[in-house]
């Protein structure tokens, strides 16, 4: 069954007949995205819903379903996280996964909510 | 604050009355519900930098691969260097959920000088930096410190406890490795959990003075 998105799928439908990097025609870096490692990729309705999409592709938003960053997409998929970053910004243009920045202040380190955040949490699992 | 357990309506970040400062950052994502935050753990090979990961990350750690130019000669300066080729770095990471809607990734780095091109896609971003010193081999982490000195990354020591047995005080490391009185050192078992948490702990109370000081500052 195809969607209104179908057009938009990223890859046509294709055996793995080529390297990833094939995949990602030669590019490692997506244009103007520089995602940050840890950056968090969930699938959206639109992605569940995918067809026809090339094996990476649908591995990605298998592990999508629960929030995972885009250097375990890496490591699952074995291929560099500039690959990896290469693939989610391919699948986020065309509307099937959603992208979580870190929240970062306007100095581009974390934010005090964070580091009490994270101190809690961190003090909840030692006690 | 007590956020412990709880979930943010979906639509809005979390938002604290005390500190209700907003977040500038774009979001992709419609509705972001979870949170991300990275913490860099460097040191010298062999020094436990993947133990360290291990024993607090709640998956085995994974390794992942970045490719990156690197001068073919002359490590040290690539913008002296025309002549570039690309490598590839294994990395590992951990991850611990912190929350429903807060994980923390572990980063283990190669603390060579060469490659210090990637540390800087890593550190962006992130909370601050644990180094490793194994005080049988202190001259392993200088690169390390320097390099978080340079980018102004709040980190702190961690002496390793091989065996469990730490022989050298904190401060004669501290006057031998001529590290600022600021800069917090403490010992650390990389193969305890409960050790390894109380490292991450320091670091993060580091980072949080480090930026109230930032602001004093300003």
């Amino acid at each position: 069954m195809r969607d209104g998105t179908a057009d938009d799928q990223p890859v046509r439908r294709a055996g793995r007949v080529v390297p990833v990097y094939a995949v990602t025609g030669g590019r490692t870096r997506s244009a103007g995205k520089e995602l940050p490692v840890e950056a968090l990729v969930t699938v959206t309705h639109s992605g569940r819903h995918a067809a026809d999409l090339q094996l990476e592709y649908r591995t990605i938003l298998g592990l999508a379903a629960a929030p995972v960053s885009l250097v375990e997409i890496g490591a699952a998929l074995q291929v560099p996280v500039g690959v990896a970053r290469v693939l989610v910004g391919d699948l986020a243009d065309a509307g099937y996964v959603a992208v979580h920045l870190p929240q970062v202040g306007g100095d581009g380190a974390p934010g005090p909510e964070i580091l009490e955040r994270l101190l809690e949490g961190l003090r909840a699992r030692s006690a | 604050m007590d956020s412990v357990g709880s979930s943010y309506p979906v639509g809005g970040p979390p938002v604290t009355p005390a500190m209700s400062r907003p977040s500038p950052a774009p979001r992709p994502g419609p509705t972001p519900t979870t949170i991300s935050a990275k913490i860099v753990v460097a040191g010298g090979f062999g020094v436990g930098k993947t133990t360290f990961v291990g024993s607090v990350s709640e998956i085995d750690p994974l390794t992942t691969e970045a490719v990156m130019t690197e001068a073919s000669a002359g490590h040290d300066d690539l913008s002296a260097t025309p002549n570039k080729q690309t490598t590839t770095v294994a990395m590992d990471f951990g991850r611990v959920s912190l929350d429903s809607d807060l994980i923390l990734y572990l980063f283990g780095t190669p603390g060579q000088h060469r490659f210090w091109f990637m540390w800087d896609d890593l550190v962006r971003g992130a909370i601050g930096a644990v180094v490793l010193v194994d005080t049988r081999r202190l001259a392993d982490c200088f690169s390390a410190i320097d390099f978080f000195e340079d980018r102004g990354l709040p980190y702190v020591v961690g002496l390793n406890a091989f065996d469990g047995q730490q022989p050298h005080r904190v401060e004669d490391v501290r006057e031998a490795m001529s590290i600022d009185p600021s800069i917090p050192i403490v010992m650390c078992d990389a193969r305890n959990r409960e050790s390894t948490k109380q490292t991450l702990i320091a670091l993060v109370q580091h980072a949080m003075a480090a930026r109230m000081a930032a602001g004093a500052r300003r």
